[in-house]
């Protein structure tokens, strides 16, 4: 509106939005959730939902230490400045006037003296010809949301309610003529009818006042995850002075390398933290309470790459690796470097499958293991799943050179390497292995830091960091190496915390050839067998799935990557089943020989 | 060459003319200072700057285009009555038959044109029944007595008011109670139960002192005027819980509405409505086109000795502007005139159901029987005749929201007259609203007291 124009009765005002605060600043337009509220917590309105009296709904559901004789809606306080139960009489000739009269005799008489000493709870609610009780059928109180529920459901009419006293800690008995209240009333109408404000029982502050505040303390709480509430919940602890540390600055024993913990614990010493639950009510006793966040918030730590830091961050990285001395090599490197992930992708995975699973395990005789031999399978997947994201991630990096016109075509890179580094940085020939104590080694050896694999993506990042010129987008295809070098050590971790799992079952004064008892002694299928050929299917056609996907360069594809989804899954309920009868899947079958 | 004024003015007029024809029907500029906007739709109230009206004026369409988005709010009432919930306001005629004999009756001293008869009590109470038989979810009901003269059967009148004030606190329902009477018939024991069930006690009196034109008399010829002030007074005096409203009705033999007002705010009146007649059994009382101007002024000059009033602390006490500035206040959009047929319906002496208290005994006006209570299909069906938007000329007139379209009884009966009037006491108004807006807002929020209550 390019005149100025003034809004006078009410309906010219609604329909004018002025420069200002927006529609969504307005009450009306809020969200009036519950847990506890985002913009006003509507629980609020039915504290009062009868003239005279505060309520407060109280539950027990995540106590620490839950008691019936907390549960239910207690009486806070007698209102006596409620105006609807004014002084004096108005004049409108409903039924309201009468007991509106009754209601204020009663509470500033005896009966509000007795509800001013002591605990009362809500105890049942009439309305017409419905009586509720606020008990369960065993008579024990219902928790305060129970409550809170069923008062929301009361209609804005004549009402009875039954008020009874509970005993709390040491107070004295008191007769029962004293224990129970009744009082007639009416459930109140929250907002005008005709106007739909607020009835100006609520004071000030009242409705918000249970409001959370996730960008202050109340975060502690939330439990809807809204987004403002996030912090960090799980962290590793920060090293302490004095450890050993691997080459990106994380601590070298695996146990504080990958133990969890509460990053809202109260006890901030090293020494004293323990692992995280997985169960916030067993969490909670050792959080900070909200005072203590609002006065200790100092105390809290930065949390970088999922660790707390307290001192600068330093990268991990060494730019002062080799450079490669042009984008060919480089792209060339990489070619090699997809062939390697993917031939630890079916190394991991075959030895994924050669893994028990729970319901082949005697826990009679190894009580931890079903748990463990889960662990140890899940940890191996999580690391195969890793390098199957490198694997993409290297082909992208080819497909983005390539497209940038600093490299010919040379992807997609989708060979199977014929040799895996070592410890000692020598090489060992593929193969498909159960995950005995050697093979474990093994793996912990490819993925060591500064090993040979770690130290290849080193020299990658140090050539995108130190040419930046040469390669247009040399910090994203840094920041994608260096995410792999960062799997990578957790690769590490996680193998090492796996030794540390099955390390227990492990008898070293058993025989030699004895399998331990979390594994299948699996044997490499016949590739001519119906199962194996199977298998094999599936593998092939989701590598050519791949192929095609990377080809295109749009690897969002969905239909090769839906296909490609679609064979891994069935691969990996084939490779169980086969597992399970004791066989391995010859993955190798087909590639050529490595060459010495 | 010069132009003398007088060649010019009949031009420039003619402009003006053709340019007020080319403001779009959604809109109404009040002319004056400042001048003001009024949106039909939602009854939205602006003032405005002189240039914009000018520009309005000119028919500038960017700006029209502008104003269009405000006039497309939503508006609060219209629409065809589609869903009709039951009636909550019930008045029952417990005496078709008066002990006066006013001349401008419409109700033929109570008779509707039918023989003297009282509701029995039977009666009264089977329809108070029906009343209370709906669900009423957070809603309560209202019970008028209406007649003739209500106080000609007061056994049914207090059977009534015992009856319903059981039925409310058995079924929950709060109910409250208005009766209409010439106060003639009034004893103490009458003022008790209005006091005690707090009544809303409209009068009717038309007087001031000097006021001898002998409209409001007995059966014998003699002025009324004394006797319903002596009954009415005790009340006026010590009112209790009731409350008590005086309604005017102005015939063209008097249409002083300030010194009637006046006169019975010194009686002890708080709450004082004029009614102009439009029709009556005896013709001559009606007011005629010449009539309804001079009426607009006096109610004008009434209107502005209540502004000085209330801008000086008083309380309100002229109804029609009370009223008038109360919809204002909510941009009040109605379709209809009144709650007639729909949230309210008047009972005969024998149970049969009308639209409203004026329309007892007219055939025109009938949704149902005794058994079978106010049809929902004859009160959707008289109701969607009577939306404004249905209605000539009101479809085209910028002031129909606020109005309604007038009385239904009196438009049917005897045609729409006084539009003029109505949009100039409206206009009136709005001037008068906005004059609040600007010197005395916290007034506002009186009148949005008056919009709750």
């Amino acid at each position: 509106m390019d005149e100025k124009i003034f809004p006078r009765n009410l309906t010219a005002r609604a329909a004018m939005s002025v420069v200002g605060n927006p529609v969504s600043s307005r009450l009306e337009s809020g969200v009036g959730v519950c847990y506890p509220g985002l913009e006003f917590d509507h629980r609020n309105l039915d504290r009062r939902f009868f003239p005279g009296l505060v309520f407060t709904f109280v539950s027990q559901d995540e106590a620490d230490f839950p008691s019936d004789q907390l549960r239910g809606a207690e009486l806070v306080s007698t209102d006596l400045c409620d105006p609807e139960l004014p002084e004096v009489s108005d004049v409108s000739g409903s039924l309201h006037v009468q007991l509106a009269k009754d209601l204020r005799e009663a509470l500033t008489g005896e009966v509000g003296d007795l509800l001013n000493e002591g605990s009362f709870f809500l105890e049942s609610l009439k309305q017409g010809k419905t009586r509720i009780s606020m008990r369960g059928q065993e008579g024990t109180p219902l928790d305060g949301t129970v409550v809170w529920r069923l008062v929301r459901s009361l209609r804005p009419e004549p009402l009875e309610i039954v008020l009874k006293w509970r005993k709390k800690n040491k107070e004295s008995s008191r007769p029962r003529s004293k224990q129970i209240v009744r009082l007639k009333g009416w459930r109140r109408s929250f907002v005008d009818p005709d106007t739909g404000v607020i009835k100006d029982v609520f004071r000030a502050g009242e409705l918000t006042q249970s409001m959370c505040s996730p960008w202050q303390h109340d975060f502690r709480d939330c439990g809807c995850h809204y987004w403002a509430s996030n912090h960090p919940d799980i962290v590793l602890l920060e090293n302490p002075p004095g450890e050993e540390l691997l080459p990106d600055k994380n601590p070298a024993n695996p146990e504080l390398a990958n133990t969890p913990v509460d990053w809202l614990r109260s006890d901030r010493s090293q020494f004293a933290s323990v692992a995280a639950s997985g169960v916030r009510s067993k969490n909670r006793p050792y959080q900070m309470d909200f005072y203590e966040i609002n006065e200790r918030w100092q105390d809290f730590s930065f949390v970088l790459e999922g660790r707390e830091i307290s001192r600068p961050y330093t990268r991990a990285d060494d730019l002062s690796k080799n450079p490669f001395n042009s984008p060919q090599t480089l792209a060339e490197r990489l070619f090699k470097l997809a062939e390697l992930e993917h031939v630890l992708i079916l190394e991991y995975l075959y030895a994924y499958f050669s893994i028990k699973r729970p319901d082949e395990i005697d826990s009679g005789k190894y009580p931890a293991l079903r748990d463990d031999a889960v662990f140890a399978a899940h940890e191996l997947l999580i690391v195969a799943v890793s390098e199957m994201r490198h694997l993409r991630w290297v082909n992208q990096l080819l497909w983005e050179m390539w497209h940038a016109g600093i490299i010919p075509q040379l992807g997609p890179s989708l060979g199977v390497a014929g040799w895996v580094p070592t410890a000692d940085k020598k090489l060992r020939k593929r193969e498909l292995r159960i995950l005995d104590p050697e093979t474990l080694q093994s793996f912990i050896a490819v993925e060591q830091p500064s090993g040979t694999l770690d130290g290849q993506y080193a020299r990658v990042i140090a050539t995108f960091r130190l040419k930046k010129g040469e390669y247009p987008m040399a910090d994203q295809w840094a920041q994608m190496a260096e995410r792999i070098i960062a799997d990578g050590v957790q690769h590490f971790s996680r193998f090492r915390e796996i030794k540390s799992v099955l390390d227990d079952y492990i008898d070293p004064n058993a025989p030699v050839g004895t399998s331990p008892p979390y594994l299948r002694n699996l044997e490499l299928a016949d590739p001519a067998s119906a199962r194996a050929k199977q298998a094999l299917g599936l593998y092939r056609e989701l590598i050519k799935d791949l192929k095609a996907g990377y080809e295109n360069g749009d690897l969002e594809d969905a239909k090769y990557v839906v296909n490609a989804r679609k064979a891994m899954t069935d691969l990996k309920d084939l490779g169980e089943k086969l597992g399970l009868e004791e066989y391995g899947i010859p993955l190798f079958d087909g590639l050529p020989e490595p060459k010495e | 060459m010069s132009v003398s004024l007088v060649q010019i003015a009949p031009v420039a007029k003619a402009q003006r003319e053709q340019s007020v024809q080319l403001l779009p029907p959604w809109m109404h500029i009040l002319e004056g200072d400042p001048p003001l906007l009024f949106l039909v739709n939602g009854s939205q109230l602006f003032q405005i700057t002189p240039p914009m009206e000018g520009r309005l004026i000119r028919g500038d369409r960017e700006l029209e285009s502008q104003l269009r988005r405000l006039a497309s709010v939503p508006s609060q009432d219209h629409g065809t009555e589609t869903t009709l919930i039951p009636h909550k306001a019930v008045s029952l005629n417990l005496a078709q038959h008066c002990n006066l004999s006013c001349k401008y009756c419409y109700a033929d001293e109570g008779r509707f044109g039918g023989t003297p008869k009282l509701m029995t009590e039977v009666v009264a109470l089977q329809v108070i029944d029906q009343l209370f038989s709906f669900p009423r979810s957070g809603g309560h009901v209202v019970i008028g007595f209406m007649g003739g003269e209500p106080f000609l059967n007061r056994p049914a009148l207090y059977r009534v008011v015992e009856h319903a004030r059981s039925l409310s606190l058995s079924k929950g329902v709060p109910v409250s109670f208005s009766v209409t009477t010439n106060a003639t018939l009034l004893q103490s024991r009458d003022l008790d139960l209005l006091r005690d069930n707090a009544f809303s006690v409209t009068v009717s009196l038309d007087g001031t002192a000097d006021s001898k034109d002998g409209l409001r008399i007995f059966k014998n010829g003699s002025d009324s005027q004394e006797q319903a002030i002596s009954r009415i007074h005790p009340l006026l005096d010590r009112p209790g819980r009731a409350r008590i409203s005086a309604r005017i009705t102005i015939s063209r033999l008097d249409l002083r509405v300030t010194e009637k007002i006046e006169f019975l705010a010194n009686l002890g009146f708080r709450d004082i409505g004029v009614s102009p007649l439009r029709t009556s059994p005896d013709p001559s009382l009606i007011l005629n086109t010449e009539d309804w101007a001079i009426f607009l002024r006096e109610m004008t000059r009434a209107g502005e000795i209540e502004w000085q009033r209330i801008k000086g602390g008083h309380d309100f006490r002229f109804a029609n502007m009370e009223i008038a500035l109360k919809e204002i206040h909510r941009g009040s959009s109605r379709s209809l005139p009144c709650g007639a047929a729909k949230d309210y319906v008047s009972v005969d002496a024998e149970g049969n159901y009308f639209t409203c208290h004026r329309t007892i005994g007219d055939p025109r006006f009938v949704l149902g029987d005794l058994e079978s209570g106010p049809r929902p299909e004859s009160r959707s069906a008289f109701l969607k005749s009577r939306h404004v938007d249905s209605q000539a000329p009101c479809s085209s007139c910028w002031a129909r929201y606020l109005c309604g379209g007038g009385c239904h009884a009196e438009v049917i009966q005897a045609g729409r007259q006084g539009c003029d009037y109505i949009r100039g006491w409206l206009a009136y108004c709005l001037r008068i609203y906005n004059q609040i807006s600007l010197e005395k807002p916290s007034l506002l929020e009186q009148v949005t007291e008056l919009a709750h209550g």
